[in-house]
């Protein structure tokens, strides 16, 4: 069986991954006019949280079904999108678009929900009955598992590729974001756009409209004042692409140790 | 991006910047494509490695099993590793699991890609001595359709021929490149020839030989497998000579096409990757992954990528020494796209 101290691991991963998201929706201050939150930051909370239930048998979070009903939500919310952007892109959304690895995340998820099958030393509902993960608990239709690990994998992988062409990690954000972000913004705010435009110092241009939303995220940093940095951080593509990575592998890992 | 915009009393979806960039992105050419499908298949590999049964006596009785029929000057080695792997077991294929899967992330990681591949050339050395016994090349079990000459291998020969350097500009395929066309070639004979010879050892022509590998790979698969193999077992059923040499001459066919003309060649390329596809399927059961307990792919989607690294190209420039990103273009706003 796996220890489960690899396990805790990567359940700890997963509890960072929610917590970084759940501090990214904090910063949207949803409560003010014009807020603005990421359906990927819902997400990753929901998928971290859950994840780290499954790894962890001490972390008992929702029933099986309820967790089913969440991700079935997320995976027809995420479907309708791709769709969206498939009209709108064509093939090329699926492979950069946001909404197919979320999609991907949420259907992985669902499925495992709906196929484990619960060792039989667990008696009681929800999260606790993945307390076997590490060898008694296995999925129906191991096929589907596989496709859905390499999917995730593959994912994963090109997740990394894109992060590091573009720059736009967090060494973009803190080391060459900071300042120029500053220096160009107006006095007392750094929000998405300066944190965009940060990442444009780095070599990537940034020219998209912005939505009024954007104001939310804006009035959150503070510019020039201790946090900047941290909002700079939390705000960078760099961040929600590198919890996305996170929970790929550990999703595949899931996949592959019920199996 | 998609966003949920709470103002005032109404809750809208709408995009905003996305903080995903979706466009202005460096273009991708083939050499880096393989090298992200090679590290796939090692985040595959590492996490593959976390699996329960690899902290079990059995992942250890395999390794050193692989001692058995070698020269004593290569078994005692593999016989010492599995003693100090079933002395640490838990701590030490944790730290295996964990390098693979490091492996897989640096490669795709441009700024580490070519440390990682480095690192991955003596990583897979070491696994194909002390892990695989060599791939049974020198006891007689190598077979193309176990995975000679082993699987580990081919990911070093990968990383070789997909090393981010130009010898070669332009190159006639993306493998080429790092090492120049002459070798390349070289390399891709003596792989493919290599396996012809293995299909030919007296073990692999016996008439049960391909039959009885087959069906000792169905243990455990999805029914839908089972079947494909047990089909695939009786077909070749007492017809073991027949079979070994119908697989020697694909696979010298495979191995003389790189240096047959370019639509030859791409021909026989695609015949290496059915190949290649139909040993993964049928003789390796994708890897035995389904059955759980599988450390790696196996050779099949190895073979198949060393084949697409072959594929004529009119001309494969040369990379920038560093990526350049893209400037002044616009970033694509995800949710409003």
């Amino acid at each position: 069986m796996t220890p489960a101290w690899i396990l805790d691991v990567f359940a700890a991963i997963m509890l960072v991954v929610a917590a970084v998201s759940a501090a990214r929706l904090v910063a949207a201050r949803p409560w003010l006019r014009g807020a603005v939150i990421t359906d990927t930051d819902i997400s990753h909370l929901l998928v971290g949280i859950a994840m780290a239930g499954m790894l962890a048998p001490g972390l008992t979070t929702l029933p099986n079904g309820a967790w089913a009903v969440v991700f079935g939500v997320l995976t027809v919310w995420f479907g309708q999108r791709v769709v969206r952007d498939y009209q709108a892109s064509g093939a090329r959304a699926l492979a950069v678009g946001h909404c197919a690895p979320h999609l991907v995340h949420s259907a992985a998820m669902l499925y495992m929900f709906l196929a484990i099958t619960a060792p039989a030393s667990s008696g009681g509902p929800g999260m606790a009955g993945m307390s076997g993960m590490s060898g008694m608990s296995t999925l129906s239709y191991p096929t589907l598992a596989f496709v859905f690990a390499l999917i995730l994998v593959g994912y994963t992988i090109w997740d990394l590729d894109q992060l590091s062409s573009l720059r736009h990690g967090l060494a973009a954000a803190v080391a060459g974001g900071a300042a120029p972000a500053l220096a160009g913004a107006p006095a007392g705010t750094l929000g998405l756009k300066t944190v965009a435009g940060s990442v444009a110092g780095g070599g990537v241009a940034a020219g998209a409209p912005t939505g009024s939303g954007e104001a939310g995220h804006a009035g959150t940093a503070g510019g020039g004042r201790p946090g900047v940095m941290a909002t700079a951080i939390l705000d960078s593509p760099g961040t929600v692409v590198s919890c996305r990575i996170a929970m790929g592998v550990t999703m595949a890992l899931m996949l592959f140790l019920m199996i | 991006m998609t966003d949920v915009a709470v103002a005032g009393n109404r809750t809208a979806w709408r995009g905003r910047l996305g903080t995903e960039p979706v466009a202005a992105r460096p273009p991708l050419d083939a050499r880096r494509a393989l090298q992200l499908a090679l590290a796939s298949i090692w985040l595959l590999d590492g996490v593959l490695q976390y699996q329960g049964f690899m902290f079990t006596k059995g992942f250890n009785q395999i390794l050193a099993g692989t001692a058995d029929g070698n020269p004593a000057i290569i078994a005692k080695p593999i016989t010492w590793d599995a003693t100090l792997i079933d002395h640490h077991m838990v701590l030490l294929n944790a730290i295996f699991a964990t390098i693979q899967l490091l492996l897989g992330l640096g490669i795709a990681f441009r700024p580490t890609a070519r440390i990682a591949l480095a690192a991955s050339i003596l990583w897979s050395l070491g696994v194909w001595w002390l892990g695989e016994g060599l791939g049974g090349v020198l006891n007689g079990a190598a077979s193309p359709l176990n995975g000679a000459p082993g699987a580990v291998i081919l990911y070093a020969l990968l990383a070789v021929l997909l090393w981010p350097a130009d010898r070669e500009v332009p190159a006639p395929f993306a493998a080429a490149r790092a090492v120049g066309t002459h070798v390349a070639r070289a390399l891709w004979a003596a792989l493919w020839l290599s396996l012809a010879y293995f299909a030919l050892t007296p073990a692999n022509r016996a008439p049960q030989g391909a039959s009885a590998m087959i069906a000792g790979m169905e243990s455990g698969e999805p029914v839908w497998l089972q079947d494909l193999q047990k089909g695939a077992a009786s077909l070749v059923a007492n017809q073991g000579l027949a079979t070994s040499v119908v697989l020697a001459v694909t696979l010298t066919l495979i191995a003389l096409g790189v240096y047959l003309p370019a639509g030859v060649a791409k021909a026989t390329q695609v015949l290496a990757i059915v190949v290649a596809a139909l040993i993964w399927v049928f003789a390796e059961a994708l890897g035995g992954i389904l059955a759980g307990g599988a450390t790696d792919v196996n050779s099949g989607p190895l073979l198949a990528l060393l084949a697409l690294a072959y594929w004529p190209q009119r001309t494969v420039p040369a990379a920038p020494a560093a990526m350049p990103v893209v400037s002044g273009q616009p970033l694509v706003s995800e949710g409003g796209a």
